[in-house]
């Protein structure tokens, strides 16, 4: 007694002390009894005189390890009896018990009081447990829930159907070395994992969701809108949205899906992860892609050669080098844009051109284009004799993750695994040669040794894969291949003989329909539109806050994946759930109480320099650039957009990436990014302010309720330049404020103390020299009624205005 | 320099039950006294080009010779081995500072090489973390994050040019590409901040300017007491902690040449006028161009001679602010390349690589660690640092727990993202 006395100390002390709980999975469905905190929960008991009974027995005195009942009530159909309880010896007899992931046996003796007293409390194991643990678990976790190199077992896409599973895990799994697990032991196993590790919504992941407050839907259509394609929302689609609803906002968005600014973002989006943007030319040199196509004759179609090179040369230089760059990025918009199944990314028998790249890969002629000289045009193509796979078979990904007669494709297969499966290679168990740490004596220890096996046995078969494409990106059938690595194959299967010279072709195939391309495409859509990636398992010490804010998120995400999927693996549909979801639209908490679990949740982002730079078109009308008084001339000039350009502005500064050297975005602001913002919103109000008052107040974007002379004096033009405050806190933060709004008054203050100010300082009757207006900002055409003189300091007062609103949180964050 | 400390810092950043309270202890008080520049040569060099050369014997497996020179051209600079050039191209000019000649003529007495370390990848993302961080997996900074951690508190404290810049919260990284922009950045109300004449000249009068700022502190406060969104609050508090804190970019641009240079030279002098003015207290700097799968001499070249050129101008700065005392620098790629030729001419990834040190506390004119004629790694006795062949391999571990120790990283931060290996006094 002693020692089971002993166990359950250290059971009861488990429960109380850290408050552990039972997975979500056995509280519900499964028949098996669990503890929770203190309780007891016994879902079926069969009892003689009394039915079935699902039972609950609380701790009552953990010294004399004693439960009391309190509650006992009729049991859910369709469960198995978890329990027995003899008449005659009043023991109630507990052969599996589950605490977390441990198992117990367990009796307890009904004794005086109606008390039940522990007698015994065993640890036990199930069938199937460990072989999980041996097999499984290193890469799903010994709690099921996946990680950075596996999917979840909770409610896995195989999980469905036993049968099913079984055969999975027979011929499939563990990766790499299916043979380890086949007949009882893949049996045992499925049982293991569907009996622990299936759950249905617990009231924790419900409740996390409801705590969530989600902005209104009109703030929502703002925040998509700058998000998706860089605008506000039209008069008509807040309209829609109004009168609609959820529906009306999927409408909308359904239709700015369809400009080529969202394609735009789109490829930063993707690119985010991918980084074949490496190639283009504002980011190395100027043929940097097409440097990379010396096997096609005409790839500088657009030279005339030394001494008749002219700017009609320049242009068609650099366009047809990130016409080429591009190319696997418009792969994705083109999929995307004819609502096609997302793994037609890697099924694609074709590659994209527009009429520049077209040229220079030589199939101009077989392409019919409405325009070959619109570098938005873009065609599907093929090469002869190329067996295209999509991106796999891009000159452009196949040269940014090269390969090398001693990498042979493994560095290729990590990247197929980051990108389109969600596998982490790197996170995976196992040993690298350390010295003498692992015997790498054999011929082929990545074959022979388990300690490579682990991840050698994944990477191989998908670098084998890669077999007929060489350093360069070049298609080489028919080229002898490495013989002490494993061949290529994919989860287990071989890659038939008869498909070795279209060997990714095949690969394609298969990864087409593995759940983890899926999250693969949530990963990067959910990283893309809120700036992060969907949270990863915590450790196995991780705490229970972690794992409810895990577990929330991961099953949010696997309900609006399952939309994603349902709609034929249609990304726009993903997109749009997510926008739509609690997470994204997360402004507010009910409760304290769930501030732990939802520290990562929400869209707001510190907005990346691309962002901001579209925002401010979207709000202002024009572009920052450098110098803005002579914006005719500097909108030409790709490198004056301040943070687009990383060699003389802002990009790299203010946390953008080259996709080669830098490949990380800042997303927490530091010194330098805090100067761009100051700097970026007094050159905005400069020219903003006074530019808006040019034009007759309904063209303003600014000033729609006063003039250039309004001054705080008198009731009307006081409530005037208040209604102003309300509506630039509108157009530039998306506040929408009631005119008594504390917000409202304390900008108005400013207004009028930086107006006193002025005066009091006498700083003259003429704006600052770079904010006076004699041409036109847009045209540079000289302007008749020239702005210069600001006699009573209003426009220098909305300048400081603007400035204030231009530099706000709200205004930098998105 | 206003400084805050530490703690609002890391409470800003939402670490402080993260981490240990006595980390937020600067570990030389509240000025750096110790600097430290790291110099990635990216995309994998090749040391027997430089500083482990073996010449044109031919391999015994029949792979080919490891170079294009011969062993009897093989040079040296006191206790240092250097690579001639290959026969095959054409040396860069003797005028270079990049020449070889000419840097480990000026340089070899302050150089420390170590060499035959092996970064047991030939992944250029592991090979660039284990050689920054000391570990394979990931989740560890880099060293020049975790030197810069104690005094987080400097808006510039850790400046990033890209690479290996993990920095596990420890520390903001700042990227200063467009060097030549600070000016714009250190007077952001001035319409002419280049034009020292002009400079005075500002959108906005001073009193003005001092409302706007003091309602943009005002009211980013105002957001903060009203958020409940964990992630807003987080945010709002970063903006506030980084809008307290003075840049003072003024005194960085007193430091800094009139017009800054392209390249890693430009590099070199933001990172050494940002520690002159106390704004940094270290810099990862970068240089490209060695990933030469072909073509592999008269690339390979180019990026050496541009690399040297880099650092001997960067040493040049380091005298010039008179920090010589203060800045130590260590060279080092993501891994070395293979000791023979492919089929286009070009050398692919090879786990074996070097590292240089010098500057502050290094004792230079020394070579440690060997590699046999095939460029493979030779055991090293951990006491004598001779080969010795019941020794050990040396890893980066090994040299990342002799670059804490030595650079002094604390304890805590030490004991945060352990390295458990041999101690190696490679750098005193």
């Amino acid at each position: 007694m002693a020692k089971f006395r002993f166990i359950f100390y250290a059971i009861a002390f488990v429960l109380l002390s850290v408050g552990a709980t039972a997975p979500a999975s056995a509280q519900s469905g499964s028949s098996i009894p669990y503890f929770e905190i203190d309780t007891l929960h016994i879902p079926r008991i069969d009892v003689e005189g009394y039915g079935s009974l699902r039972l609950e027995l609380k701790l009552v005195d953990a010294t004399a390890l004693t439960f009391s009942i309190i509650e006992a009530i009729a049991a859910e159909p369709g469960l198995t009896p978890g329990a027995t309880f003899d008449l005659d010896s009043a023991i109630l007899d507990i052969p599996l018990t589950q605490l977390a992931f441990d198992f117990y046996t367990l009796q307890l003796q009904l004794i005086p009081g109606d008390l039940f007293q522990v007698l015994l409390a065993d640890a036990t194991t199930v069938a199937g447990q460990d072989n999980y643990n041996s097999l499984c678990s290193s890469c799903h976790g010994v709690n099921g829930q996946g990680g950075a190199v596996a999917v979840s077992m909770v409610n896995c896409a195989n999980c469905g159907d036993a049968n099913a599973l079984t055969s999975y895990i027979n011929n499939v799994m563990p990766l790499g070395v299916p043979n380890s697990c086949i007949d009882t032991c893949a049996s045992e196993v499925t049982e293991y994992i569907l009996t622990v590790f299936q759950v249905d919504d617990s009231p924790m992941v419900a409740q996390s969701i409801a705590a969530l407050i989600s902005m209104p839907l009109d703030d929502t259509l703002r925040k998509a809108s700058l998000q998706l394609v860089g605008r506000l929302p039209t008069d008509s689609e807040v309209a829609l949205v109004a009168s609609d609803g959820d529906d009306g906002l999927r409408t909308v968005l359904d239709g700015m899906m369809q400009e080529q600014s969202f394609y735009a973002r789109l490829i930063e989006i993707f690119n985010d992860l991918i980084h074949t943007n490496r190639y283009l030319a504002a980011n190395s040199r100027p043929e940097e892609a097409i440097n990379l196509m010396r096997g096609f004759p005409d790839f500088r179609w657009f030279d005339p050669g030394d001494g008749v090179r002219d700017d009609e040369f320049q242009f068609n230089r650099v366009t047809t080098n990130d016409s080429v760059a591009l190319e696997p990025l418009q792969l994705v918009n083109y999929v995307v844009k004819n609502d096609m199944p997302m793994p037609e990314i890697l099924t694609a028998d074709y590659f994209m051109v527009n009429g520049y790249s077209a040229k220079s890969y030589g199939v101009i002629d077989a392409l019919n284009f409405n325009d070959e000289w619109d570098p938005q045009e873009w065609l599907p193509a093929q090469l002869p004799g190329i067996p295209h796979a999509g991106m796999m078979t891009s000159l452009m990904f196949l040269n940014r993750y090269p390969t090398s007669d001693t990498n042979v494709n493994r560095g290729r297969s990590r990247v197929v695994y980051d990108l389109f499966l969600d596998v982490d290679i790197l996170a995976l168990e196992g040993t690298r040669p350390d010295g003498e740490a692992v015997d790498i004596s054999s011929p082929a220890p990545t074959m022979d040794n388990d300690d490579c096996v682990i991840c050698h046995g994944l990477l191989d078969p998908v670098a084998s894969s890669f077999q007929n494409w060489n350093e360069r990106g070049q298609y080489r059938p028919n080229q002898p291949w490495y013989e002490d690595m494993f061949q290529a194959g994919f989860a287990g299967i071989d890659r038939p003989d008869s498909e070795e010279d279209t060997s990714l072709q095949w690969l394609s195939t298969q990864m087409q329909t593995d759940p983890r391309f899926d999250d693969a495409m949530v990963r990067i859509v959910y990283n893309g539109l809120t700036g992060r990636e969907p949270l990863d398992p915590p450790s196995e010490t991780g705490t229970e806050a972690e794992w409810d804010a895990f577990n929330a998120e991961s099953v949010h995400l696997d309900e609006l994946k399952a939309v994603y999927v349902a709609d034929n693996q249609n990304l726009k549909s993903l997109i749009k759930e997510i926008i739509l979801s609690p997470y994204w639209r997360a402004e507010a908490l009910e409760s304290d109480a769930f501030a732990v679990i939802h520290e990562e949740t929400g869209a707001a982002r510190l907005l990346s320099p691309e962002m901001l730079h579209r925002k401010i078109i979207a709000l202002l009308g024009f572009e920052w650039r450098s110098p803005l008084n002579n914006y005719s001339v500097t909108i030409e000039l790709d490198n004056q957009a301040r943070l687009l350009d990383d060699s003389q502005f802002y990009n790299q500064i203010y946390g953008g990436i080259d996709s080669f050297v830098v490949t990380e975005r800042l997303t927490e602001p530091n010194g330098l990014m805090v100067a761009v913002q100051e700097r970026m919103a007094n050159e905005l109000a400069c020219y903003a302010v006074a530019n808006d008052f040019l034009y007759s107040t309904q063209d303003r974007v600014l000033f729609p309720y006063v003039e250039a002379d309004t001054q705080p004096i008198g009731s009307t033009d006081q409530a005037s330049i208040k209604t102003n405050i309300q509506y630039l806190h509108e157009h530039l933060l998306g506040e929408e404020l009631a005119i008594d709004d504390l917000e409202v008054e304390t900008t108005y203050q400013l207004f009028v103390d930086v107006l006193a100010a002025s005066q009091a300082s006498n700083e003259g009757n003429a704006l600052p020299s770079s904010c006076r207006r004699t041409n036109d900002l847009l045209s540079g055409a000289p302007l008749q009624n020239v702005l210069v003189l600001d006699a009573n300091y209003v426009i220098r007062a909305w300048m400081a205005v603007a400035a204030y609103l231009m530099s706000d949180y709200r205004f930098v964050y998105e | 320099m206003k400084r805050r400390t530490f703690l609002r810092t890391v409470t800003g950043l939402g670490m402080a039950g993260v981490l240990p309270m006595s980390l937020i202890r600067p570990a030389f008080g509240a000025t750096a006294e110790r600097f430290l520049i790291t110099v990635s040569a990216s995309g994998g060099w090749d040391p027997t080009s430089l500083i482990d050369p073996k010449g044109d014997a031919p391999r015994a497996d029949g792979l080919g010779p490891v170079n294009n020179f011969s062993s009897s051209e093989i040079k040296t600079a006191g206790n240092l081995v250097y690579a001639p050039y290959s026969n095959i191209i054409q040396a860069p000019s003797i005028e270079s500072a990049g020449h070889f000649d000419n840097f480990f003529a000026k340089h070899s007495n302050r150089l420390l090489v170590i060499n035959g370390i092996d970064t047991q990848t030939n992944g250029h993302d592991s090979g660039r973390r284990f050689v920054w961080s000391g570990k394979l997996e990931q989740g560890y900074p880099s060293i020049a994050a975790l030197a810069a951690a104690p005094y987080a508190d400097q808006p510039m404290a850790f400046i990033s040019n890209g690479g290996y810049d993990f920095t596990a919260s420890l520390v903001a990284p700042v990227r200063t590409a467009g060097a030549n922009t600070f000016s714009q950045l250190a007077y952001p109300n001035s319409m002419f901040p280049e034009d020292e004449e002009l400079q005075p000249l500002s959108y906005f009068g001073s009193a003005s300017y001092d409302l706007v700022q003091q309602a943009r502190e005002q009211r980013l406060t105002r957001l903060r007491v009203a958020e409940s969104l964990p992630k807003r609050q987080l945010q709002m508090d970063q903006l506030a902690t980084v809008r307290n804190t003075e840049v003072e970019l003024e005194s960085l641009l007193a430091f800094l040449p009139e017009e800054v240079s392209e390249g890693l030279q430009g590099q070199a002098e933001v990172a050494v006028a940002a520690f002159a003015s106390g704004l940094a207290v270290s810099a990862n700097l970068n240089a490209g161009g060695f990933d030469t799968h072909g073509n592999h001499d008269a690339d390979h070249t180019d990026s050496l001679t541009e690399l040297l050129e880099g650092l001997d101008h960067l040493w040049e700065q380091i005298e010039l602010q008179g920090l010589q005392d203060m800045v130590t620098v260590v060279v080092g790629s993501d891994f070395g390349r293979t000791p023979f030729y492919n089929d286009g001419d070009g050398k692919d990834h090879w786990n074996i690589t070097s590292i240089m040190a010098m500057g502050a506390g290094i004792t230079g004119n020394r070579v440690i660690g060997e590699t046999d004629e095939n460029f493979e790694a030779l055991k090293l006795n951990p006491d004598t640092l001779e080969a010795d062949s019941n020794g050990i391999i040396v890893t980066p571990q090994h040299v990342h727990r002799a670059l804490r120790d030595f650079l002094g990283v604390q304890d805590d931060l030490d004991s945060l993202f352990p390295i458990g290996v041999e101690k190696l006094d490679l750098f005193s």
